[in-house]
């Protein structure tokens, strides 16, 4: 790699480096132009079966005998028709890095590790938005940033803020890199240097406070090493948002992330008592970390949700809990969605959610079964039967309209016990039916593996995005069937020659309503503009779940891709205030990613 | 590989199996075979029932299905028509097959009509019990309750009865008991009973997408039984039909009909709070759980004059509502325009126009009616309109804010833009309806006939119904003429279908309003009226088609110029002034100008240029014809007006203002001074007066005995007076403003010496009493008359030796001098008048004295001459004088300006008597 040398070399476009030691680490690991770790991807063998590859995932070398079929059915795909990415970035697509000299000189004098290649700066000038991985594997980026600078602390973070300050730069904050919102291009119009600051090497944890369960952290820390560090004290955030593998803490305050388990710990808002973050102006911090005040206007929600436009955060003071003592999966089969949702409704109403509590729809529950592995002995494959036949001949369920709860129980193994027996007893009032551990731990499994699917789809002309809301219990049911309505009929509009997937999964439960998340992917053969039909169907996607009073977003956040329904969804005032905010804060547009406002 | 559109759900659904009892050429036989192309099927038009069974014609379900979405997305809510381009669906008798085959095997077939994909099925008692249970019904109870501190129970009891009354019991043995004895007396009745089948698909596959609320026009009793026959007779799911409370009245009818799927609204509960709210629930239960199709009447009642009603909004509202707070995907809208080519209620409607009341509806009634059912009622159209999405029409026009913030089971009142859209909705129906209504010959023939009374050459009327049947082409209208039938047999069957309105009298065609020679006057006029009111109902149905370009025809007559800006002014002031009378699409009067400009253009009858329209020559027909059918609308408006601005000094009522405004217009129609039979028709009344509200000349206030009304007389006068700016434009058919003239002012023939004249004295004086200048006969003496008298005269004098022929002669010779004189002016003359006749004349104790306490003079008489030049001469219907003397104050007291009251003595020509 070229990122880390020694010496200082003379800046030219392409291949300048700064100083540093361990910058891009993770880079290295992971696809350029798709999701996740590039060991880890699902491609049809030689026999044409689908598998996965990999070894980190439970579903890693299985093979999947009814992927094929299931993807066949659903999209109307074919495996003759294959579109290939490009194998490697074009560096000389990729649009020259301009920056000033005198800056670079102040920034070799900070001993900064920063780097000005193709690369690097490719790899920051996207998140995971559909599009961005299009123009990954067929085009580029109009504006991309001009370089990357990795500091390692809050310090070295003031340093580029005042450099940022000085020069008049724009700078964009990099933690993962996981965004879904277009958080991450770059404004197309902007003509100033634009840095990407990446946190990745602030990612220590800096004390531990057993007597009060908080931890303080450097924002860059990725959720996965945040939670195997405290694991080695025995600790837990218990905040595991479904990109836990690569977001980093600061990503999820400057998006007010929401974690699977919430039910227990908390969403980003609960679990934080302290934020440190570097702006224009200075730095904004509190004076003690407490439970809560009354000093005005919570500060922190300025910050949680300011999706990088303010400033940098660096360090957060988070609640910590002992590691459960006991985890247990489950599943429940409901006859149908309406079914289920009430359910899911009268466990909110009792406030007794387990730590995670989620209902598939029909179609979701198909493709998690077209995503069954082979199974291992005949014995599994007659219990499968017997379950199978329970269900649906016995007990008169329709495989074709039922529905799936998966649920996480955590706490302590009595409890967790009497817990699972209060819930399941609530499902049976509403026709469920306990369907197994298995099932539950493979429903929690997929999540993570999902998002691997896009890139498959992407090979066969199959496009497809994931969004989500929050919405009130009374409409729930409507707003899922208008919005999958909506989607197919948009596509049937826009010419799409087939049937579009169209599924939702109602994925948290708060007392006031829920959270709901939407799968969407169509097969674009015989369309030109793919991505703009795409984009279009999103759009009116979105228009479906306002008018169904349903939210903008319930954990995505905005960034550029919702802009246009803030002042709908928080009135010219309310944006008024967000904009005086920025205003003060940071006057000249140094953090200029253009986001929410 | 799977084909890749087996699973899309926008293809057409999977084959049904065919029923049994069909016979193989049911109708939806076309359906399934899908062969042929729709091209095919047009250039086979002629050869129909060869081509049905043969079953070689393409099915529309895919185009049908995808359409809705596609072809009217971004469309505006009002478009204009393409009026020429329009393609509409062929018709196929549904009678036919009932003619042909078993209607008890027909009423008890296998029927398993398609339904809502998204259907939970259920009883409709279950219905019931959901709506009581729903949180809407429920939170209005319990607010009731807090308010007039009654337990929730009672009031839960209230609610239960108002759901008995209103909920319907489908049933299917009903609906195969009306199945059955519906064929018979349809096939009695009808002649054929015609639907587009195209429309039938359509809405098959609408039923299955989306709940559907089915908008029929209203004309008949006969169109809701007509409607749910012909679902059944497709196989669709019948619907559930909102009808008038009066219907409950008919015992078993009533009771059979609820079976069959209808439920009962009273026709007013806006005050009943909890009658709204079960209502209201009951109906979007049904709707949103697509339980059946909803069927009501946009016009709120049967259309008595054949004109489409404005629509009523409240029950739209309601099936709106589910979709605003996207409680379903969308709705479906199905416009349906049912023609009759002869309404079963014509004689019933002219008499309730009239004010004879309409019946109660009872069974025994109904059984009365069946003396109907040996009689003829021609063809019935129905033409099932395409599906419009209310979703699409509301793209963009919805602010989803007032259903995110409040609670959906809480009622709410709809925003004012909700209404604005409630209200575009339904004049966008409407429109729709009115578009694919079918028109008869008859219609033309009607239309023709009402310009051409008391009788029309027959050969005449052939030519002129020809033409206008181009024209009615030319302005979009939909005719039903068959290709081959030539013109003299279209009218002559239409005459036959409707010979209790008109009649071929010796080569001329005549209305039927028998007993004109005989009878009391106002007898006359009350059969004239009938005859012109039925016929009337037909020429209606041209109305609404031809509405924009005749507008804009009148107000090329009445505005001053033919500057565009001028007539669109006037077509505007037309526009609003019938607001009522015709179904205009709100706020889009220019919109209406153009399309009635576009069309007179079209057909020859006006150019444009930059600045000006102006009529063609060659147009002049058009545009007088246009004129002329809307004459009885201008003219009816402005007696209407007139009496409201002369008669209604006080607040009044509605129930006060029909029989008035008739008995005016009677009086009217008997003197002969209007010859606006149609102003009679309370409906016109009605729709005047709402008018007038609408403009601002009335106001309406809500007492709790219900509205009355007060009038604006200024305003009023002011809308008179610009349909009075045009009365010279149409002077010979004005009917309330008297004829103009010129009056000269000379002395007396010169053998009559002269007295005193005081030209200019004289001008002054009269003009209070008349709008004209009067004519100054001077007065001769009567001796000079007598001595002036010659030979001859004297002789007949001489033979008739009464002093009342002597008198009578003598009046005749005095004003055989100047024919056409109208005033006699002579101040204080000592001759005094000339009488006309011996008797009555005053007695110097007779003229009372002036208020100022000096005696009165004979100032001026008026001759009955007048009556003839003002055209008011009509035997036994006019008022009538001999002559009028008017006495003035000897002193010529008040000089001021202010009116004084005079004294006037009316002499007849046989009996005299004062007034």
């Amino acid at each position: 790699r070229k990122t880390n040398k020694s010496f200082p070399v003379p800046t030219t476009p392409c291949t300048a480096t700064g100083w540093g030691q361990r910058a891009g680490k993770e880079q290295e690991l992971l696809k350029w132009n798709g999701w996740g770790y590039n060991d880890s991807k699902f491609i049809f063998n030689k026999k044409g079966q689908a598998e996965f590859t990999g070894k980190r995932y439970r579903l890693g070398g299985m093979v999947l005998p009814t992927f094929k079929e299931w993807i066949e059915k659903t999209f109307g795909a074919s495996l003759e028709h294959k579109t290939t990415s490009r194998a490697s970035l074009n560096v000389n697509d990729v649009p020259p890095s301009i920056v000033n000299e005198e800056f670079l000189q102040d920034l070799r004098a900070t001993k900064i590790s920063y780097s000005q290649d193709a690369e690097d700066r490719v790899f920051r000038a996207h998140g995971h938005c559909l599009h961005e991985i299009f123009v990954l594997r067929e085009g580029m980026f109009k504006r991309i940033p001009d370089i990357v600078v990795w500091p390692v602390c809050h310090e070295d973070v003031v340093k580029i803020v005042e450099l940022a300050c000085k020069h008049n730069l724009c700078i964009i904050p990099f933690g993962g890199g996981t965004s879904v919102s277009s958080a991450l291009e770059c404004p197309e119009e902007e003509k100033r240097t634009i840095v990407s600051l990446d946190t990745s090497q602030m990612n220590r944890i800096l004390w531990i406070d057993e007597k009060n369960l908080t931890a303080c952290v450097e924002a860059g820390i990725v959720g996965q090493d945040l939670e195997k560090q405290l694991a080695e004290s025995g600790f837990c955030t218990g905040h595991e948002p479904d990109s836990m593998e690569f977001s980093s803490l600061g990503g999820w305050v400057a998006t007010r992330a929401s974690g699977m388990k919430k039910n227990i710990y908390g969403n980003i808002e609960d679990l934080v008592i302290h934020i440190k973050m570097v702006t224009p102006r200075g730095i904004v911090e509190k004076n003690c970390q407490v439970p809560r005040m009354s000093t005005g206007p919570d500060i922190h929600h300025f910050i949680m949700g300011s999706e990088g436009t303010l400033g940098v955060v660096t360090e957060v003071t988070i609640k910590i809990r002992p590691v459960p003592e006991y985890q247990k999966y489950g599943s429940v089969v409901f006859p149908n969605f309406e079914r289920g949702v009430a359910c899911l409704r009268e466990v909110a109403k009792q406030r007794c959610a387990p730590a995670s509590i989620r209902l598939v729809d029909n179609a979701q529950f198909q493709f998690g079964h077209a995503l069954k592995p082979q199974v291992a002995s005949i014995f599994t494959s007659f219990l499968d039967g017997l379950k199978k036949f329970y269900i649906t001949k016995f007990k008169g369920f329709d495989p074709n309209i039922l529905c799936v709860a998966t649920l996480l129980f955590e706490g302590d193994r009595e409890k967790v016990l009497q817990h699972e027996k209060q819930v399941y007893d609530i499902a049976t009032k509403f026709g469920g039916l306990a369907a197994g551990e298995d099932n539950g731990q493979r429903g929690y499994m997929l999540t993570f593996v999902i998002a691997y699917l896009r890139d498959l789809g992407l090979d066969y002309y199959v496009i497809g995005e994931s969004f989500e809301t929050s919405v009130p219990w009374d409409r729930v049911l409507d707003l899922c069937r208008n919005v999958k309505e909506r989607i197919v009929r948009e596509c049937k509009e826009k010419g799409v020659q087939f049937a579009p997937l169209s599924t939702c999964r109602v994925t948290q439960t708060y007392d006031a309503g829920a959270c709901v998340y939407f799968y969407f992917a169509f097969n674009y053969r015989g369309i030109s503009d793919p991505i703009h039909v795409y984009e279009q169907i999103e759009r009116a996607a979105r228009e479906e779940i306002l008018a169904n009073g349903g939210s903008l977003s319930h954990h995505h956040g905005v960034g550029k891709l919702r802009k246009r329904w803030m002042k709908e969804s928080i009135s010219d005032v309310g944006l008024g205030m967000l904009r005086s905010v920025k205003e003060y804060v940071d006057p000249n547009n140094i953090f200029g990613n253009k986001n929410l406002l | 590989m799977a084909p890749p559109m087996a699973r899309c759900p926008r293809l057409p659904p999977p084959n049904r199996t065919r029923q049994p009892g069909r016979g193989g050429a049911g109708p939806w036989a076309p359906r399934e075979a899908a062969a042929g192309s729709r091209a095919a099927r047009r250039g086979r038009a002629g050869e129909r029932g060869a081509g049905r069974r043969s079953g070689a014609r393409r099915t529309m379900a895919t185009e049908a299905a995808a359409a809705p979405g596609r072809a009217r997305r971004g469309a505006p809510m009002y478009s204009q028509k393409e009026l020429t381009s329009k393609k509409r669906d062929e018709f196929e008798d549904i009678l036919e097959e009932r003619r042909l085959s078993s209607d008890l095997r027909y009423a008890m077939k296998c029927y398993t009509p398609v339904i809502y994909k998204g259907l939970s099925p259920c009883k409709p008692n279950a219905i019931k019990s959901a709506v009581l249970q729903s949180e809407q019904v429920q939170y209005v109870i319990k607010q009731l309750a807090k308010e007039m501190g009654e337990s929730p129970d009672i009031i839960q009891e209230e609610a239960t009865e108002i759901l008995d009354e209103m909920g319907h019991r489908m049933q299917l043995g009903a609906v195969r008991f009306f199945a059955f004895t519906l064929s018979k007396i349809f096939k009695q009745l009808f002649q054929r009973v015609c639907v587009n089948e195209e429309g039938m698909q359509r809405l098959q596959h609408a039923i299955q997408e989306h709940p559907v609320v089915l908008l029929p026009s209203h004309r008949s009793y006969v169109d809701f039984l007509m409607l749910s026959y012909l679902l059944y007779t497709y196989d669709l799911a019948l619907p559930v039909i909102a009808a008038g409370i009066d219907f409950l009245g008919m015992k078993i009818v009533g009771e059979l009909l609820r079976r069959a799927g209808a439920f009962f609204m009273r026709r007013s509960f806006g005050g009943n709070r909890l009658y709204w709210a079960v209502f209201a629930e009951y109906v979007k239960t049904m709707l949103r759980s697509g339980y059946a199709p909803i069927e009501f009447f946009l016009e709120g009642t049967r259309s008595r004059t054949a004109k489409t009603l404005t629509p009523k909004f409240g029950l739209l509202s309601i099936v709106m509502e589910p979709f605003f707070k996207r409680e379903v995907f969308d709705t479906y809208l199905v416009p349906i325009s049912i023609s009759y080519e002869r309404i079963l209620e014509e004689s019933l409607y002219a008499y309730e126009l009239l004010g004879v009341p309409k019946p109660k509806e009872s069974t025994s009634g109904l059984l009365k009616a069946r003396r109907i059912l040996s009689d003829n009622f021609g063809t019935i159209h129905i033409y099932v309109g395409q599906p419009v999405s209310l979703r699409t029409l509301a793209s963009g026009r919805i602010n989803r804010c007032p259903y995110n913030l409040v609670p959906r089971h809480l009622p709410q009142k709809p925003s004012e833009d909700i209404q604005e859209f409630v209200s575009d909705v339904a004049y966008k129906m409407e429109l729709l309806q009115i578009e694919n209504m079918v028109l008869s010959p008859w219609v033309l023939v009607a239309a023709v006939l009402l310009q051409n009374l008391p009788a029309m050459e027959f050969e005449l009327l052939i030519e002129k119904t020809l033409w206008l049947k181009g024209l009615t082409q030319t302005f979009g209208g939909f005719i039903e003429w068959p290709d081959n039938l030539c013109a003299k047999k279209a009218v002559l069957s239409g005459l036959t279908l409707h010979s209790n309105i008109a009649s071929l009298v010796d080569g001329h065609v005549v209305l039927n309003d028998k007993g004109m020679e005989d009878g009391a006057v106002g007898e006359m006029v009350f059969r004239h009226a009938l005859a012109v009111l039925m016929c009337a109902t037909y020429r209606n149905q041209l109305l609404n088609v031809f509405v924009r370009p005749a507008l804009v025809a009148i107000a090329l007559q009445m505005a001053p110029s033919f500057r565009k800006e001028e007539v669109y002014s006037c077509f505007n002031f037309l526009r609003d002034v019938f607001s009522d009378e015709f179904i205009f699409f709100p706020g889009i009067s220019l919109k209406d100008f153009e399309e009635g400009c576009f069309l007179l253009t079209k057909c020859d009858a006006i150019q444009t240029s930059q600045q000006e329209i102006y009529p063609t020559d060659k147009g002049s027909g058009t545009v007088s014809f246009l004129s002329a059918m809307f004459r009885p609308f201008v003219e009816g408006y402005q007696l209407i007006f007139r009496y409201l601005s002369k008669e209604m000094k006080e607040a009044f009522t509605e129930k006060q203002f029909i029989p008035g405004v008739r008995n005016f217009v009677f009086q009217l129609l008997e003197k002969g001074s209007t010859q606006c039979y149609e102003a009679l028709s309370s409906d016109m009344q009605k729709n005047a007066l709402s008018a007038l509200v609408q403009l601002g000349a009335v106001k309406k206030k809500k007492m709790p005995s219900g509205f009355t009304y007060n009038v604006n007389q200024e305003a009023v006068s002011k809308i008179l007076d610009m349909f009075d700016d045009s009365a010279d434009a149409i002077p010979e058919h004005n009917e309330f403003l008297f004829p103009e003239y010129e009056i000269l002012i000379e002395p007396e023939e010169p053998e009559f010496p002269a007295d005193s004249t005081d030209d200019e004295q004289g001008a002054e004086d009269t003009s209070k009493g008349a709008k004209e200048q009067e004519e100054l006969g001077a007065a001769g003496t009567a001796d000079e008359a007598f001595q002036s008298l010659d030979e001859e005269t004297l002789e007949a004098m001489a033979k008739h030796e009464t002093e009342e022929e002597k008198i009578f002669q003598m009046f005749k010779k005095q004003v055989a001098a100047e024919p056409e004189q109208i005033i006699r002016y002579c101040r204080g003359g000592e001759e005094g008048p000339l009488w006309v006749s011996g008797e009555n004349r005053p007695e110097e104790k007779d003229i009372p004295n002036c208020v100022c306490g000096a005696k009165r003079i004979f100032e001026f008489q008026i001759m009955p001459q007048l009556l003839n030049h003002l055209q008011v001469d009509s035997l036994g219907e006019s008022i009538d004088w001999g002559t009028l003397v008017v006495y003035t104050c000897a002193d010529s007291c008040g000089g001021g300006s202010e009116y004084l009251e005079e004294f006037i003595w009316k002499q007849d020509y046989s009996m005299g008597c004062t007034l």
